[in-house]
C-alpha cells in the first residue's frame, strides 16, 4: 500500500485516474499552444446519394512559404471512415498517428465483430478536441469526418474549440467561405442529397478545389480525394450477418486542370499598378 | 508426484537448497493441465493452433477465442490459466503500443518476446506476487527477421523456435512437429499439419473431452494472396484468423488421418 | 473441504498447479441462491431466486441493470457485485460519452475479467466472491456471459450459477437447442423452468422471491420485473413447486443465510 502524501484522502486510481505529479513542482511552466506553425489549408467534403466525397490539397505551409508539397492530409480510419484535417500539421500528425492509429488497433484487438465507424470516430475526436481546449492547450485543427454509418452517408466537422456541427456540404478554413456556397448550390440541404449523383458531387468538388487555388494564397494545385460509397443495410440484422459493404476509393496526386487565370488581368490596385 | 518442497515451496522467490523456485515449477504444472497450443514457423509466415477444450455444450461455438492479436503483426496463444493469459496479452499489447510511440515503428517479434520474457521473470522475484500460470507462444512477422516464433514460460525463459508446443498434448505434438521439414514449408501446408497435430495430440491426451480447433496465421500484408518464392519472406506481417474454408478442409484431412490409425508410431505419454 | 499449506493467499500455487484461494472464492458463489441466464436470436433473459434473511425482511436484489442494453444477475457476495456493477456502469457511460455507442457486451465483460484477475495475482488482495451472468444486446445480437472470480469469462447460450444450480444446468443442457428460435415468452418460461428445478425441497416460486429481466434486439430496453409484474409469468408457468422430494442426491442444506454473510467451510 502506498502511504505517501500524494495518496492521502485520494479516491481510487482506476476510477479517478492516476495522480498528476506535474502539480507537485512549484514553478512548472504551463504549456499553452499559442499559434500554429506548419499549417494545412482547407478540407472540403460533400454528401451524395450513396456516399460522401472529401478532398484536401497536399500542401503544408510555413507561414507564407509553401514548404512541403507532398503531405497527405486525408486519412482512412478503419473501413468506414476518412478524416481530413486543416490547421497545424504537427497536431494533425499527433491525431492521426498517436491517437487514431492506436484507437483502431485497440478496436481490432477485441475481435468481436464490432468496429468503429464514422460517428464513433467523430465523437471521439470531438471529445479529445474539446478536452484539450479546456486545458488551454488545443490541437490547432479543424477536422472533417466523412464516412458511411448506419446505412447513410456521414459528414461532420469539429474544431480546435470543440465546436461540432454537421451538414451535407462542409469545408474548413478558406473553403468555408469560398467552397461551401458552391457546394450548397448543388446540395442545399439534407433532402437534396438523394438526388445528387456521385459524378456530379466529384465534379463539384473538383471545381471547388480549382476556385480555392485561384483565391487561397496558401493552397496548392495538387490534391487528394477520397470517395466513400456504401451499400447500406440500414439495420444490421440480428446475427450480425450481412453487414454493410463500404468501399473507399482513393485518388492521389490529382493536378488541377483547365485553369483560367484570365481574371488576373482585371485586378487593379496591387503593388505599383495604379490604374 | 514431484517432491513437495518441505517449506521452500510456500512462497514465491524463495530458493530451495538445491536452487529451485518451487512456485515457478508449480506454475508450470498449471500449464501442463491446459489445452494444447502449437506454433509452426514457415518460409512465408507463422501458423498458430489451439485445442480449445469445451467444458459444456452450452458454450457458444466459435466464441471465447484463445488466440489474441498484439499490434497488427503478432499473434499470441497461451496454455494454462486463461485469466493469466489475458493479463499477459494485455501487457504484450502495452509493450507493442509503447514501442510504436517511442520508435515510430511496430515492435520486432524478437523484441516483444524479449520484453515478455522479462515481464514473466519479474513475477518470479517477489513473494508478494505469484508467477504466471501460462506458457505463451508468440508468433509474428517483421521487416528484419521475417517470420518469428517464440515461446515464453512461467519462469521467464524464452527461446525462438521453428516448431513449438505446450499444454497437455505437448509431447505428442513435439514428436510430430519434429518430423516436419521446418522452416521449408508454406503457411498453407502448415495449416493442414497444424490441424492434424492438434487432433493427434487431443486424441492422445483428452480423448474423452470435446474440443474446438482455433487457428490463426501471420503472413506478409501485401503478399497475402501471392505464392511465395524460394527464400524467407521478409516484411511486416498481418495476423488473421485462417479462413473458415481452409480450416474446414484441414480438419477434414485431420479426421481422416486419425481414422487411418494416426501417423506412424503411436506416442504413449504418461504424466 | 480442503485445508492445506497452500491455501493461505492468492499468490501461492499448490504442487498440482492450483490456486486454492481462487477455488474457495468459487465456493462463495455456491452459497448464493440460484440465477439463470439464456439467449435466443432476439432476446437475452435473466431469472433469479431471491432470498430473505428473515420472514419480515426484504429480499436480496439479484439482478442489476447496467445500461439500457445490459444487465447482470449475481450469486455470492452481493457487495462485491455492487462494486463490479458500478464499474461496469462507468465503462458503459464512458463508451457512450467517448464513442457515442452502447458498449459492446464482450468489452465490458473483458474489463471486469481483467479487473478480477489482478486480485488473483497480488498479495494482500482477495479474489471477488461473486459470480455474474451478464446478459445484453449489442450490434452483433444478444449475448450471455458468465463471469467468475478467477477472471474467467465465457460466452454461453444458457448458464446457471448458485446453490443447486446443477439442476438448472441439466435442464438447460437438455433444452438449449430450442432457445435460438424461442419467442420472448418461451425463453422466459424456459428460464423459470430451469430455476424451478433448482428449488429446495418444499419451496416454490412466488412473486416475492422471483426476479426476471429481459432485453431484446431492435432497441428493446433492459427491463427488470419484480413483485406483481412477475405474477403474469408465474401464472403462465403453472406449476411453481419444487420437484425435489425426500432426500435428493445432493446434500445441500437449506441455506437461509443471506449471500453476504461469511462463507461456512462445512466439513
Amino acid at each position: 500500500m502506498n502511504h505517501l502524501p500524494e495518496v492521502w484522502g485520494r479516491p481510487r486510481n482506476d476510477v479517478y485516474g492516476a495522480y498528476d505529479h506535474s502539480y507537485l513542482q512549484g514553478s512548472h511552466p504551463m504549456q499553452h499552444t499559442q499559434q500554429p506553425i506548419v499549417t494545412g489549408t482547407s478540407v472540403i467534403a460533400l454528401k451524395f446519394n450513396g456516399g460522401v466525397v472529401i478532398a484536401a490539397d497536399n500542401l503544408a505551409s510555413y507561414g507564407s512559404l509553401a514548404r512541403f508539397t507532398d503531405v497527405e492530409r486525408l486519412k482512412q480510419v478503419g473501413t468506414h471512415t476518412v478524416v481530413g484535417a486543416g490547421g497545424d500539421i504537427s497536431d494533425m500528425q499527433h491525431l492521426y498517428e498517436k491517437l487514431l492509429d492506436s484507437l483502431i488497433i485497440k478496436e481490432e484487438y477485441q475481435n468481436d465483430g464490432h468496429s468503429l465507424r464514422a460517428s464513433h470516430i467523430y465523437r471521439y475526436l470531438s471529445r479529445v478536441l474539446y478536452h484539450r481546449r479546456c486545458k488551454f492547450d488545443p490541437l490547432w485543427n479543424t477536422i472533417l469526418v466523412a464516412g458511411w454509418d448506419d446505412g447513410k452517408p456521414f459528414l461532420a466537422s469539429a474544431d480546435l474549440l470543440g465546436t461540432t456541427f454537421s451538414s451535407p456540404a462542409l469545408a474548413t478554413g478558406f473553403g468555408a467561405h469560398l467552397a461551401v456556397p458552391l457546394l450548397r448550390r448543388v446540395c442545399p440541404d439534407e433532402n437534396a442529397v438523394k438526388s445528387l449523383t456521385k459524378e456530379k458531387a466529384i465534379e463539384t468538388i473538383e471545381e471547388c478545389m480549382k476556385v480555392l487555388f485561384y483565391r487561397d494564397a496558401r493552397s496548392l494545385n495538387k490534391y487528394s480525394m477520397a470517395v466513400i460509397t456504401g451499400e447500406g443495410v440500414e439495420q444490421v440484422p440480428l446475427s450480425g450477418e450481412g453487414k454493410e459493404k463500404v468501399h473507399v476509393e482513393w485518388k492521389k496526386d490529382i493536378t488541377l486542370e483547365n485553369q483560367s487565370w484570365k481574371f488576373a488581368e482585371g485586378i487593379r490596385g496591387y503593388g505599383a499598378q495604379t490604374v | 508426484m514431484t517432491s513437495i518442497g518441505t517449506g521452500y515451496d510456500l512462497s514465491n522467490s524463495v530458493f530451495s537448497p538445491d536452487g529451485r523456485n518451487f512456485q515457478v515449477e508449480y506454475a508450470t504444472k498449471a500449464v501442463e493441465n491446459g489445452g494444447t497450443a502449437i506454433g509452426i514457423r514457415c518460409k512465408d509466415g507463422v501458423v498458430l493452433a489451439v485445442e480449445k477444450l469445451i467444458g459444456s455444450k452450452l458454450l457458444v461455438p466459435g466464441s471465447n477465442k484463445r488466440i489474441a492479436m498484439v499490434d497488427r503483426h503478432v499473434g499470441l496463444a497461451c496454455s494454462g490459466l486463461i485469466p493469466d493469459a489475458r493479463h499477459f496479452t494485455s501487457r504484450a499489447r502495452s509493450e507493442a503500443a509503447s514501442w510504436r510511440k517511442f520508435y515510430h515503428t511496430p515492435i520486432p517479434v524478437s523484441s516483444l518476446a524479449d520484453r515478455m520474457g522479462g515481464y514473466a521473470q519479474a513475477y518470479t522475484l517477489y513473494s508478494s506476487v505469484r508467477p504466471f500460470g501460462v506458457t505463451a507462444i508468440i508468433a509474428g512477422m517483421d521487416e528484419e527477421g521475417g517470420p518469428g516464433l517464440w515461446m515464453v514460460e512461467p519462469s521467464g525463459v524464452g527461446w525462438g523456435y521453428f516448431g513449438a508446443a505446450t499444454g497437455r498434448g505437448r509431447q505428442a505434438a513435439k514428436a510430430e512437429l519434429e518430423k516436419l521439414p521446418l522452416p521449408n514449408i508454406t503457411v498453407k501446408e502448415a495449416v493442414k499439419h497444424a490441424a492434424r497435430i492438434i487432433y493427434f495430440a487431443h486424441d492422445d491426451n483428452s480423448k474423452d473431452k470435446d474440443f474446438e480447433l482455433e487457428m490463426t496465421w501471420v503472413r506478409h500484408e501485401k503478399l497475402a494472396t501471392a505464392e511465395s518464392g524460394e527464400g524467407i519472406v521478409k516484411g511486416w506481417g498481418k495476423h488473421e484468423e485462417v479462413p473458415k474454408e481452409l480450416v474446414a478442409e484441414a480438419e477434414k484431412l485431420a479426421k481422416e488421418s486419425m481414422v487411418e490409425g494416426g501417423d506412424d508410431e503411436e506416442m504413449e505419454v504418461e504424466e | 473441504m480442503f485445508r492445506n499449506n497452500y491455501d493461505n493467499d492468492s499468490v501461492t500455487f499448490s504442487p498440482q498447479g492450483r490456486i486454492f484461494q481462487v477455488e474457495y472464492a468459487l465456493e462463495a458463489i455456491k452459497q448464493g441462491s440460484v440465477a439463470v441466464g439464456l439467449v435466443s436470436k432476439t432476446h437475452a433473459v435473466l431469472v433469479a431466486l431471491k432470498r430473505n434473511a428473515e420472514e419480515l425482511g426484504s429480499y436480496q436484489k439479484k439482478i442489476i441493470g447496467i445500461d439500457t442494453h445490459l444487465g447482470v444477475a449475481l450469486a455470492g457476495l452481493a457487495p462485491d457485485a455492487r462494486v463490479l456493477s458500478n464499474f461496469m456502469r462507468q465503462q458503459s457511460m464512458s463508451s457512450r460519452l467517448l464513442y457515442n455507442r452502447p458498449v459492446p457486451v464482450a468489452r465490458v465483460v473483458n474489463a471486469i475479467a481483467d479487473k478480477a484477475q489482478v486480485n488473483t495475482q497480488h498479495y494482500g488482495r482477495r479474489p471477488y466472491g461473486v459470480g455474474l451472468l451478464v446478459a445484453g444486446v449489442d450490434e452483433t445480437g444478444p449475448h450471455l456471459w458468465e463471469f467468475q472470480p478467477s477472471g474467467m469469462v465465457l460466452e454461453y447460450r444458457g448458464a446457471s450459477i448458485g446453490a443447486r444450480s446443477q439442476s438448472a444446468r441439466t435442464y438447460l443442457e437438455r433444452t438449449y437447442e430450442e432457445f435460438a428460435e424461442s419467442s420472448r415468452e418461451e425463453l422466459v418460461l424456459h428460464g423459470l423452468k430451469a430455476l424451478r428445478d433448482s428449488l429446495a425441497q418444499d419451496k416454490e416460486l412466488t412473486i416475492a422471491n422471483t426476479s426476471v429481466a429481459v432485453v431484446g434486439v431492435g432497441g428493446e430496453k433492459f427491463r427488470l420485473y419484480d413483485g406483481d409484474e412477475v405474477g403474469e409469468w408465474l401464472e403462465k408457468l403453472g406449476n411453481v413447486q419444487s420437484s425435489r422430494g425426500g432426500r435428493g442426491a445432493e446434500e445441500e442444506e437449506e441455506a437461509q443465510a443471506a449471500p453476504e454473510e461469511t462463507m461456512d467451510t462445512t466439513e
